[in-house]
């Protein structure tokens, strides 16, 4: 391939300057990193989870219906130590990527100060829940330019309503439906696209 | 207001490229900005050195492993100098 900048230092004309700079700004501008490992991750195990939950609760005497979100902890470890060391490897630092990462820490914080609180609430965490990772997938969705995760922002959003009108059980099956929407289908398509055409 | 009177630091195809790509993102690798400028690692060393005496970057070195691991990052002067080069650019092509 021709290198670029290794012909002879010529002067550069004010046209030739201009688009330049906008080749170069155009080339460090990319749309989305592949982030569909954690929506696949924490789709996985909060569908698991959740209809886990609403089996043993509705069909078993189970003491502890609510074990399979022990998995949540498995899932944060993972999630610190490869999103540390995809930091650690990148070439360049976008600030996308640093803005994705502050949200979802975020909310991730705010999940679990409900859930860690849930018994003064009743248990009724799952409204919360749903409206919190609507923010996450419609706001990652806007920065990305990535309609599926939107659109799975505004059934989040549509869940919650219901949500605050339903029992602990029939909760559990919203919020299954809501990730599998909401994350897993986005976070396949998004794996897809970048294996297909790397975008 | 002639056009040699502009910051010949970054009227120069090489720093100018490595400028405008820096400006868009937080920081980047030595071996990225290579590739997306198609650059040689001596010809790109030496100009990022004037960058970085000039203060318009910031060249960080640390090991990653046994693996020298160079980051640039541009500065606040840079940001301005930067801008005052694309206004004086713009003031040129004005019809």
């Amino acid at each position: 391939m021709r290198k670029l900048f290794e012909m002879e230092e010529k002067e550069l004309t004010p046209q030739e300057s201009m688009a330049l700079i906008q080749s170069m700004i155009g080339r460090s501008r990319k749309r989305y990193s592949d982030n569909s490992f954690f929506f696949l991750l924490w789709g996985w195990i909060v569908l698991v989870a959740s209809v886990g939950h609403y089996y043993l609760s509705t069909f078993t005497d189970f003491e502890y219906p609510f074990i399979g979100w022990s998995m949540t902890i498995v899932g944060g470890v993972i999630s610190g130590v490869v999103g540390a060391r995809r930091g650690k490897t990148s070439q360049v630092k976008n600030y996308t990527d640093k803005m994705y990462g502050w949200l979802w820490f975020s909310l991730g914080m705010a999940m679990f100060t409900i859930v860690f609180n849930g018994q003064l609430i009743n248990w009724n965490t799952v409204p919360f829940i749903l409206l919190l990772a609507g923010v996450g997938t419609a706001v990652s969705g806007a920065m990305m330019g990535f309609r599926p995760l939107q659109f799975g922002g505004f059934v989040f959003w549509a869940l919650a309503f219901v949500a605050f009108r339903q029992p602990e059980n029939y909760q559990m099956l919203l919020l299954a439906f809501g990730i599998a929407v909401g994350y897993l289908v986005p976070g396949y398509i998004m794996k897809a696209n970048f294996r297909n055409n790397g975008v | 207001m002639g056009f040699n009177q502009l910051d010949p630091l970054l009227h120069s195809q090489l720093r100018l490229a490595v400028m405008s790509l820096l400006i868009s993102v937080e920081a980047a690798d030595f071996v990225y900005i290579k590739e997306q400028t198609e650059s040689t690692a001596g010809n790109l060393s030496v100009q990022l050195d004037k960058l970085s005496t000039a203060g318009y970057i910031e060249i960080t070195k640390q090991f990653e492993g046994k693996k020298p691991k160079t980051t640039c990052k541009v500065t606040q002067k840079g940001v301005d100098a930067f801008d005052t080069y694309v206004k004086e650019i713009q003031q040129y092509l004005k019809p």
